[in-house]
């Protein structure tokens, strides 16, 4: 039996355009972001400061996000475009990659610090050992970073499946469930439970489970 | 009612000039094994390439487009049609519940589920049926001796031998044993050749050693044990010795008697047979010396409000109705394998194992975990890998939604041996008697393109 072996894979160097997420956007570190002073803003997104684009909102952020990888049919696409995300996630030095900020139920090791900045939103920084992992929460983090407490509590996984990407999805959408390998979801209830810690913790309550290392 | 039951057989296959699906099913749906024809394979033709036909789920594009391969055997392995058929069977004609009722269909159920255990005693020679006890799993039938023997026959100070490399099923039912009891676990550790360290393992035993639990066959680093020597040596200073058979039960001939194993486990899903189903192979007076696992009905006597009086083995260990339809599934499975004989198996699966080996070493920066394979040294036909700089899991993601390769990606359950080799996870390709040589050649094509492509990004 003859085998066509031919490559169905292009490992041309990759684009080197960013993802669509930050077109016409120089590419920022989250962490090199400034707010700026005397606005009021209710969420952020990263934005060169010479061209001050429309702040979107995690709604907007999420469709454009689905509507990306939606416009992306193969699977080499959709795990190159992941791993564009990867590499404009700064990540967590050292000190960050350590046992209390690791994200239980991964399949990979995936480390996520969440604190609550001065105006009471949400900041996400996150690792992981696994590029594809990495480009997860990259899209998670360029979601829900500098979301409102509420809108990350209330953000479901269910959102997440129409992008169609990563271990257990399928073409047809199926759901990835409770497969231990299912990144997004144990990413994305860490978030949900170390924010939901801080909200109490600042309205002066305990959090049964709660175990701030922040 | 005298059972055919075949014999450790070693069959020849169907000429394979009559390759027709209907015949190669007809065949291996037959259940009286020496009733069927004596052909010889040829070279041309593998037993991968004269068994695929019988595995329809094998026959599949995954994600709409991508021909399924599927090397993830070690987890679980696939059904032929006449395991799936006599699972229909079961449950379409003579469905009944067992060892209770009087009717036709009871006595049938029984007949057949009592058979499926003959058979199983005979697939492993064991000298009697007794000997088996029909478990869900292989997970379960070590919990039975934890609990069972584990409970009664340790004390403090006693200790149980095991492996770095031992299954988490094969570790956690034993550490809480020894919470209870007071009972020391030990841990062998691998030699330079990455296989357990059996000088090691004789210097280990002592008279305080009460039980050695060990593998036949690592599900990670492939390594095939001495598990007759390792009895032996654990029989001379009066330990036990329980087997963990599930990698070795599907793959090749294992005799217990020949090992002369206290106890032996395996899981039906990994032998070609439904999940669900297991069994704990014990030496009769083992058995009959241990207290019950789980209670409830079929393990008793009689019951009283004040207490109640059990069962022989098996019986006393199979509380409630069995999974009757799966146990006769298992037998099936049995059937089959031994239509094909496990000694061609074994030898079909050296030869893939080898062939698996040498293509995955061209991989650049690749290691292997385990044995390297030499004339003294075989490995089972699965291998652990890990490429520099790219997560398994990153590598698996993308043989699986690019290319229909399934392999396995994490720990394997096996975190203590993953945490001694110094990984947090790596990537697994496991092969069996229905896998080809081309399915080799497609895993390997598909991994050299992986692995550039992600050294590109990177």
């Amino acid at each position: 039996m003859s085998l066509k072996l031919s490559s169905t894979l292009n490992t041309s160097r990759r684009s080197f355009s960013p993802p669509l997420f930050f077109s016409n956007v120089k590419r920022t570190p989250i962490s090199n972001i400034r707010i700026p002073r005397n606005r009021s803003v209710k969420s952020f997104t990263c934005v060169h400061e010479r061209n001050p684009e429309p702040i979107a909102t995690t709604s907007t952020k999420l469709q454009l996000l689905v509507s990306e990888f939606d416009s992306l049919t193969e699977p080499i696409d959709r795990v190159k475009r992941l791993l564009d995300y990867a590499a404009v996630l700064p990540g967590l030095d050292e000190s960050g990659r350590v046992q209390a900020k690791k994200v239980a139920g991964c399949a990979t090791q995936v480390w996520l610090e969440v604190v609550m900045d001065e105006r009471g939103r949400m900041r996400f920084r996150a690792d992981s050992d696994s590029e594809i992992s990495k480009g997860f929460c990259s899209c998670l983090i360029m979601v829900l970073d500098g979301a409102e407490p509420e809108e990350v509590l209330g953000f479901k996984t269910e959102d997440l499946t129409e992008m169609n990407v990563g271990v257990g999805v399928s073409h047809v959408g199926i759901k990835a469930g409770a497969s231990r390998v299912n990144t997004w979801q144990n990413v994305l209830l860490a978030m949900q439970k170390r924010t939901r810690c801080l909200v109490m913790k600042r309205e002066g309550k305990v959090f049964a489970g709660c175990n701030c290392f922040n | 009612m005298e059972a055919v039951v075949p014999k450790l057989a070693s069959f020849n296959l169907l000429n394979p000039k009559s390759k027709s699906k209907s015949a190669i099913r007809r065949f291996s749906s037959a259940l009286c094994v020496s009733s069927s024809p004596s052909v010889t394979s040829t070279d041309s033709v593998s037993l991968g390439h004269i068994t695929r036909p019988d595995f329809p789920i094998l026959h599949q594009e995954v994600y709409g487009s991508k021909k399924l391969v599927y090397l993830d055997n070690a987890a679980t392995s696939q059904k032929p049609i006449a395991v799936l058929k006599a699972l229909q069977n079961y449950y379409e004609a003579y469905n009944s519940n067992v060892h209770r009722g009087i009717h036709f269909l009871s006595a049938k159920a029984t007949d057949e589920y009592e058979l499926a255990r003959k058979k199983v005693a005979a697939f492993i020679n064991a000298s009697d049926s007794g000997e088996i006890v029909f478990t869900k799993n292989a997970t379960e039938a070590i919990n039975l001796v934890a609990y069972s023997w584990g409970l009664s026959n340790l004390k403090s100070g006693d200790e149980v031998i095991l492996t770095v490399a031992e299954h988490h099923s094969a570790i956690v039912p034993w550490q809480l044993v020894a919470q209870k009891t007071g009972a020391n676990l030990k841990f062998l550790n691998l030699n330079d050749d990455e296989s357990p360290d059996l000088d090691k393992l004789k210097e280990m035993l002592s008279r305080k050693t009460k039980l050695v639990v060990i593998h036949h066959i690592s599900n990670m680093l492939a390594s095939i044990l001495p598990i007759e020597e390792i009895v032996h040596w654990s029989h001379d200073v009066g330990a036990k010795v329980l087997v963990d058979a599930c990698q070795s039960v599907p793959h090749m001939v294992v005799d217990v008697q020949g090992l002369d194993a206290d106890f032996l486990v395996a899981s039906s899903h990994k032998m070609c047979g439904p999940t669900g189903i297991g069994f704990l192979f014990g030496k009769s007076d083992l058995l009959s010396a241990m207290p019950p696992f789980l209670g409830g009905g079929e393990m008793i006597s009689d019951v009283f409000l004040d207490h109640s009086t059990f069962a022989d083995p098996p019986s006393r260990f199979e509380a409630g109705t069995p999974a009757i339809g799966e146990a006769i599934g298992l037998g099936a499975a049995i059937d089959y394998l031994s239509t094909i004989g496990m000694q061609k198996i074994h030898a079909y699966e050296m030869e893939l194992a080898k062939y698996l080996y040498e293509n995955l070493l061209s991989i650049p920066n690749i290691r292997i975990y385990g044995p390297k394979p030499s004339e003294h040294v075989q490995r089972a036909a699965l291998c652990s890998f890990n490429v520099e700089n790219i997560h398994p899991t990153d590598i698996a993601t993308l043989l699986d939604q690019q290319y229909g390769v399934a392999i396995r990606s994490g720990h394997h359950c096996a975190q203590p041996l993953h945490r001694y080799l110094g990984v947090n996870a790596s990537a697994r390709a496991s092969l069996h008697f229905y896998n080809t040589k081309e399915d080799v050649d497609e895993f390997i094509h598909a991994l050299n393109e992986t692995v550039s492509f992600f050294n590109v990004f990177k």
